[in-house]
């Protein structure tokens, strides 16, 4: 991602940081995505692309590479072995738009 | 006059703790040998205190409110924050604060025209403070840390010569504010070249790292300067690689030393470039 791209007024940038800060909120995502994203003024095509697990369009949006790397991980996993690698790699996937050229382990 | 003992830069990836074991044997013996010879040197120096400049991964700040400069002044520093201890893969510590050299530390570079911002509780520490911790056992030492996590990803950040700037603030800061005989060291926590969270999260830029190894070893802060620019960190990973921008306030405050490296790999499931630099503070060159 280029840094003409960013915007730091994204509300997704605030979704990825409250989650960070606060596991009872991760644990409403998980069960229960649609309510947690009500609550923040996200624009129509940054809330599609978090439901659609789209990272190029978040991204072409103007979000922040970090915090988008952690949304990967409070979807995909987060653990330091096999979870973190597969939301890593979905997410380079994502990015790429096939899942060619990305390492196994 | 307070003392400069001991000055290193290294990465702190977190794939060094959670994917160590899986890495092949020339990766783990660079991860070991550079945190090896960074906790040796460092217990050996005695120092008081240890000031780390480490990146902040937008743990501690809304990034609509992000100091460039934060400073931790806490009595205590415990981590890893909650939500990164299964990522981060690594053990809990609590190393002890030094309120006094972390209050005196922003009052120094606030009168030296260098503006950083302070907490007093407990900051949330990734990967950056945690992992040297852990590596080093500093927990398990007498050294105080004062914690200084800089802003080296959410654009604009301080750039390489502003980072010098700071740097040569920090060494009259050390030299006439802190208490005669009090032994300092200092490190820097970051880099390689990495693009976490971007289209080239498995990409690392060996040529970049080898580089800048080279010339932090060589003790070049002219070459450093004209060439690790942030657009070519920027070139060799977006977002990431310019966390080693957290060792030029390092270099800056111990002027042109040279130093040893331990070798370097660019393991890709490391997701960065992993090499570290020792200063050698009894040389000149």
């Amino acid at each position: 991602m280029a840094w003409e791209k960013f915007n730091p007024n994204l509300a997704a940038h605030d979704l990825v940081q409250d989650m960070k800060w606060d596991p009872e909120l991760r644990r409403q995502f998980k069960e229960n995505e649609a309510a947690v994203l009500d609550r923040y003024p996200l624009l129509p095509e940054e809330r599609k692309a978090i439901e659609e697990r789209d990272f190029r369009t978040l991204y072409d949006l103007g979000m922040h590479p970090y915090l988008g790397g952690q949304l990967s991980r409070f979807i995909w996993g987060n653990d330091a072995g096999k979870g973190a690698v597969e939301a890593s790699n979905k997410l380079v996937a994502s990015l790429q738009g096939h899942s060619r050229d990305i390492p196994k382990s | 006059m307070a003392q400069i003992v001991f000055a290193a830069g290294a990465p702190h990836a977190p794939a060094i703790v959670g994917l160590f074991d899986k890495a092949p044997d020339d990766s783990r013996k660079v991860v070991t040998d550079t945190y090896a010879a960074i906790t040796k040197e460092l217990r050996a120096a005695k120092p008081d205190v240890l000031i780390v400049f480490a990146n902040d991964h937008l743990a501690n700040s809304r990034i609509t409110f992000y100091p460039d400069f934060l400073i931790g002044t806490a009595p205590e520093h415990s981590g890893p924050h909650e939500w990164f201890q299964e990522w981060i893969g690594c053990r809990n510590y609590t190393a002890k604060g030094n309120p006094a050299v972390a209050k005196a530390l922003f009052q120094g570079m606030t009168r030296r025209g260098v503006k950083m911002s302070v907490r007093d509780e407990n900051l949330k520490f990734d990967d950056n403070i945690s992992v040297p911790v852990t590596m080093t056992n500093l927990d398990q030492t007498d050294i105080t840390l004062v914690p200084v996590l800089q802003n080296c990803t959410v654009p604009p950040f301080p750039n390489a010569e502003r980072c010098f700037e700071v740097g040569h603030a920090l060494r009259d800061f050390i030299e006439k504010d802190l208490p005669a005989e009090m032994r300092v060291a200092l490190f820097g926590s970051g880099g390689l070249s990495h693009e976490p969270g971007g289209v080239k999260y498995y990409k690392i830029d060996e040529e970049f790292d080898r580089r800048f190894l080279e010339l932090c070893a060589a003790g070049n802060h002219k070459a450093l300067l004209k060439e690790i620019t942030v657009d070519r960190m920027e070139e060799a990973g977006t977002g990431g690689t310019a966390e080693v921008l957290s060792w030029f306030p390092v270099m800056a405050a111990i002027g042109e030393r040279r130093g040893r490296s331990f070798g370097y790999t660019g393991w890709p499931s490391f997701r960065c470039g992993v090499g570290g630099v020792i200063w050698d503070l009894d040389t000149k060159h």
